[in-house]
């Protein structure tokens, strides 16, 4: 049972017994988090884990805190209600390539606008896997699903590029084979104040094993810097090193330009966000009594 | 001149030229008298169409009387028109009393001169009395000076003779409204109020008209049905308020926007109608009370949403101000036609409770009922208003506030005034833990996924099947505690005429006025029209015949979605007997005639 003084074990945050395919990168991810929450010590009692529809969905049934599995892409609305209503609560918004990019994207677009506080991770399996074998926004071309059998027609969304786009205060990518970089990324955007865009390659062996090349290191490039996440040598051993500014925009769209093979933090920059201005507004606004509620009106 | 108890006139201009602000001022002069107002604006769908066409037609309808007014009315004794296409438009609209007076402003008549024949013959034809006006020439260039602005401050001034208002008063309403315009505008204002008075004064002496008062002590307030919507949300306690931008419900947003913060409230304008509501859930997730409002699109967009408020037990208030549909419709008129749509909409059987607002009184304590029935039942509410209600401004008396912080804390007055009962103490949910974020030892998931009571995630036959038992009972509740609905006149009979929401005015008035003339009817109202109280049937096998009257379309092969639901409830043959989708809300006379004809068929 959770408490608030009790230290934070990996064996409390487990809660129902995960149900995707083996294999699935989703257990990754899932594990990644539970260290992540013990590391940080992060109370789960004040934290809610919010979710839209697809196999990323089903991640706040296995983490042992409040938790709110939505619609169809619509986590990030969801997110947002409680941002303002309980503004003390960490958010942790749990999202895919369709769920986040495809029937979510307006949704994704106003997020990171909003740049309210949350760490929102993209599962980026490049396919729909729930729904079993469709084409998705990051589906590379030419890739045979069940509705394009003649192979995906169109270049794929990147999506770090697709946040960068959009002003995005953190944007970061990782993947989830790379246990101590996943790690490492979701704790500098915990730390972020705002809308932390964290973008991760997942493996899906049972639908997409092509997306990510897990076994080899070679395509990989960390971008290393003091304010950023270091390289993962001992998960990526032959992959390159490339020093990146976070601070340096331009330098962030080179690096996301294409099929994403980048990993580390892409663009950090603190900018207001609507959940504290929106918050302001209302502390600062001069207060009235309820009581003189309709005296304006009388006649 | 003539003493009337009471009376309705338009005033009809181009849009943009402050038909509406006059309007405005206007009824501050009658409340100041003591007297009774309802107000209907007509607006177009548009920002500012081209003038000097039909589709510009913007102005007001005010009904003015002795006594409280529930409705607006049927027909306009007088009209005052900007100009002879406006005229031409208006009278399509057939809401003339004819033997009626017509107001024609002839500024443009040397513009063309052919088309004001045209609309003046056209106006006398249909029995009505055209009196041209002619703004002076010195009131004409006091408008030149302040940019073609200002028409509409003589129109008040010619209204402020004619009912008898001092120009006294009314150049304090006048500089009251307009406090914030530099002192040489608003005295150029004032000559113009002066010139309308003095022109009304000179060639409309014969239209004065006196509407004697029974001023009392009892405070009134004056409010349309969006802002007593928002000031409700304010009293009831409700935290958090999250909408977009829709026809006619935006207002609402507009008001709290303004004076929300004050109260310690939030106002978020969400990126679609999905995420309004998405917002809203998330707050309520968080113990947050919270809120959204929209219209006919709106509502179908928000519906997946409500599906999950329902099976993951978020409390979740929907306002839905009806407009015209089907799709786009029409956005600024009005129709009782989303009751389907609310009670029945989502998909997956997840009926709702659907209650709807009679009038801008009802607004004000919607939130309050709603608030309290999705806090005990954790079933989405939804409160139906419509275009009518939304717009509309009365005078009535100031109502008592409940400043609600929790739902134990609803006026026993509020539960009256929607003919509920309290709920039982304990309600069973389809999970037994309804913790929120920050209770230690409780921590759980929702979902929309069907779950077990313990909320995990259960595909078995059984579970399923309980929470569908689970959720229905708890609309059986509601069922059960629904009282007699609220009767005009007795309660057996020959004829007994149903009506919902905003038409319960009408129903009223039509009821009163067949009572005084010795015809035999009865009429009832719901205000909760979904689910309905239990003892239906048997209410309405105490007389011959149950018909309805509805602002939506129906006819002889295809039930209006009220009389189907009635149907449905009391396998009884009720039929709606007025169900018109003009955009138009119904008449007290239609009503009327409609009785007779229904009675004089009967007694026959």
């Amino acid at each position: 049972m959770s408490t608030t003084t009790n230290p934070v074990t990996l064996k409390e945050l487990k809660a129902a017994d995960p149900r995707w395919c083996t294999g699935c990168g989703d257990y990754t991810i899932l594990v990644g988090l539970r260290r992540f929450m013990v590391q940080r010590q992060i109370d789960p009692v004040n934290t809610v884990n919010v979710s839209g529809i697809g196999c990323s969905g089903r991640l706040p049934h296995y983490m042992n805190t409040y938790g709110i599995h939505s619609v169809h892409g619509r986590a990030i609305p969801v997110a947002l209600g409680l941002a303002l209503g309980r503004p003390e609560l960490k958010l942790f918004i749990s999202s895919g390539d369709g769920d986040a990019l495809s029937i979510g994207g307006n949704h994704l677009i106003h997020g990171i606008h909003k740049n309210f506080n949350c760490v929102f991770v993209l599962f980026d399996n490049q396919i729909y896997g729930l729904t079993k074998n469709q084409t998705s926004p990051t589906t590379k071309k030419g890739l045979v699903t069940m509705t394009q059998p003649q192979g995906s027609p169109l270049s794929p969304i990147n999506p770090v590029q697709f946040a960068l786009g959009l002003g995005a205060t953190f944007v970061a990518s990782t993947a989830e084979w790379m246990g101590q970089h996943f790690l490492d990324t979701l704790d500098v955007a915990y730390q972020h104040p705002g809308f932390s865009f964290v973008h991760v390659a997942q493996r899906c062996p049972k639908f997409n094993p092509s997306a990510w090349n897990h076994e080899d290191s070679r395509w990989i490039s960390f971008l290393e810097h003091d304010n950023g996440v270091p390289a993962d040598r001992k998960a990526a051993p032959d992959a390159t090193v490339v020093a990146h500014d976070p601070s340096d925009m331009a330098k962030a769209f080179e690096h996301a330009n294409g099929l994403t093979t980048s990993f580390g933090l892409f663009y950090c920059q603190e900018r207001p966000r609507y959940d504290t201005l929106t918050l302001d507004a209302t502390e600062k606004a001069v207060k009235k009594d309820k009581g003189s509620l309709l005296d304006s009106f009388a006649i | 001149m003539m003493t009337r108890d009471q009376f309705r006139f338009d005033l009809i201009m181009d849009a943009g030229n402050g038909a509406q602000k006059a309007g405005d001022i206007l009824i501050k002069g009658f409340a100041n008298q003591g007297l009774y107002v309802y107000i209907e604006p007509m607006i177009p769908a548009e920002i500012s169409p081209p003038k000097r066409t039909k589709y510009s037609m913007s102005g007001v309808t005010i009904r003015v009387a002795t006594g409280e007014l529930t409705n607006i009315g049927s027909l306009s004794e007088l009209m005052l028109v900007e100009q002879e296409i406006l005229l031409d438009r208006r009278l399509d609209d057939e809401e003339y009393e004819p033997g009626g007076t017509v107001i024609l402003d002839m500024g443009d008549q040397k513009r063309s001169p052919a088309t004001y024949d045209q609309a003046m013959a056209r106006a006398r034809a249909a029995g009505l009395k055209v009196l041209p006006l002619s703004i002076p020439d010195e009131a004409q260039q006091t408008i030149r000076e302040l940019n073609g602005n200002g028409k509409n401050m003589v129109y008040l001034g010619v209204f402020t003779a004619i009912f008898n208002i001092t120009l006294t008063d009314m150049n304090a309403f006048v500089s009251q409204v307009f406090k914030k315009l530099p002192a040489d505008k608003l005295a150029k204002n004032l000559t113009l109020v002066q010139s309308g008075y003095d022109l009304a004064q000179a060639d409309f002496s014969e239209l004065f008209l006196s509407i004697p008062a029974n001023p009392d002590d009892r405070e009134k307030i004056l409010m349309d049905g969006n802002t007593a919507l928002a000031m409700g949300i304010v009293d009831s306690g409700i935290k958090l308020y999250s909408g977009y931008p829709i026809t006619p419900a935006s207002s609402i947003m507009h008001t709290l926007a303004k004076s929300f913060p004050a109260y310690g409230g939030i106002v978020h304008q969400a990126e679609d109608e999905i995420a309004a509501i998405g917002t809203a859930i998330g707050s309520y997730f968080g113990g947050v009370p919270a809120i959204t409002a929209t219209s006919g699109p709106g509502l179908s967009l928000k519906q997946e949403f409500i599906g999950l408020a329902m099976v993951s037990e978020i409390p979740c208030i929907v306002i839905d101000v009806q407009r015209g549909g089907p799709s786009t419709g029409l956005p600024t008129r009005t129709e009782q036609s989303d009751l389907f749509a609310a009670a029945f909409g989502t998909h997956g059987d997840a009926t709702k409770v659907v209650l709807s607002v009679s009038s801008v009184e009802d607004c004000f304590y919607a939130p309050h009922i709603a608030r309290y029935l999705t806090e005990k039942l954790r079933v989405p509410v939804l409160i139906l208003s419509d275009y009518l209600t939304s717009v509309s401004y009365k005078v009535f008396e100031k109502l008592n506030l409940n400043v609600m912080e929790n739902i134990s804390d609803i006026l026993p007055e509020i539960l009256e005034r929607f003919y509920i009962e309290a709920l039982p103490e304990s309600i069973e949910m389809v999970k037994t833990n309804q913790s929120i974020p920050g209770e230690v030892g409780r921590l759980r998931r929702v979902t929309g996924l069907n779950t077990d009571i313990e909320g995990t995630v259960a595909y078995t036959s059984q579970t399923n099947q309980r929470a569908h038992q689970v959720r229905n009972e708890k609309l059986h509740h509601v069922r059960r505690a629904l009282k007699t609905p609220e009767f005009f006149g007795p309660s057996e009979g020959d004829l007994l005429v149903v009506a919902w929401g905003s038409s319960r005015g009408v129903l009223k008035e039509a009821i009163d006025t067949c009572h005084r003339e010795g015809v035999s009817v009865s009429g009832m109202h719901l205000k909760m029209v979904y689910p309905l109280p239990l003892m239906l049937k048997e209410l309405f096998s105490r007389f011959k015949r149950v018909v309805t009257i509805e602002t939506v379309y129906g006819d002889s092969l295809k039930h209006t979605p009220f009389s189907t639901l009635l149907r449905s409830e009391t396998l009884l043959d009720v039929k709606a007997v007025l169900s018109n989708a003009t955009g138009r809300p119904l008449k007290p006379s239609q009503v009327v005639n409609t009785i007779k004809e229904l009675s004089h068929v009967h007694n026959n």
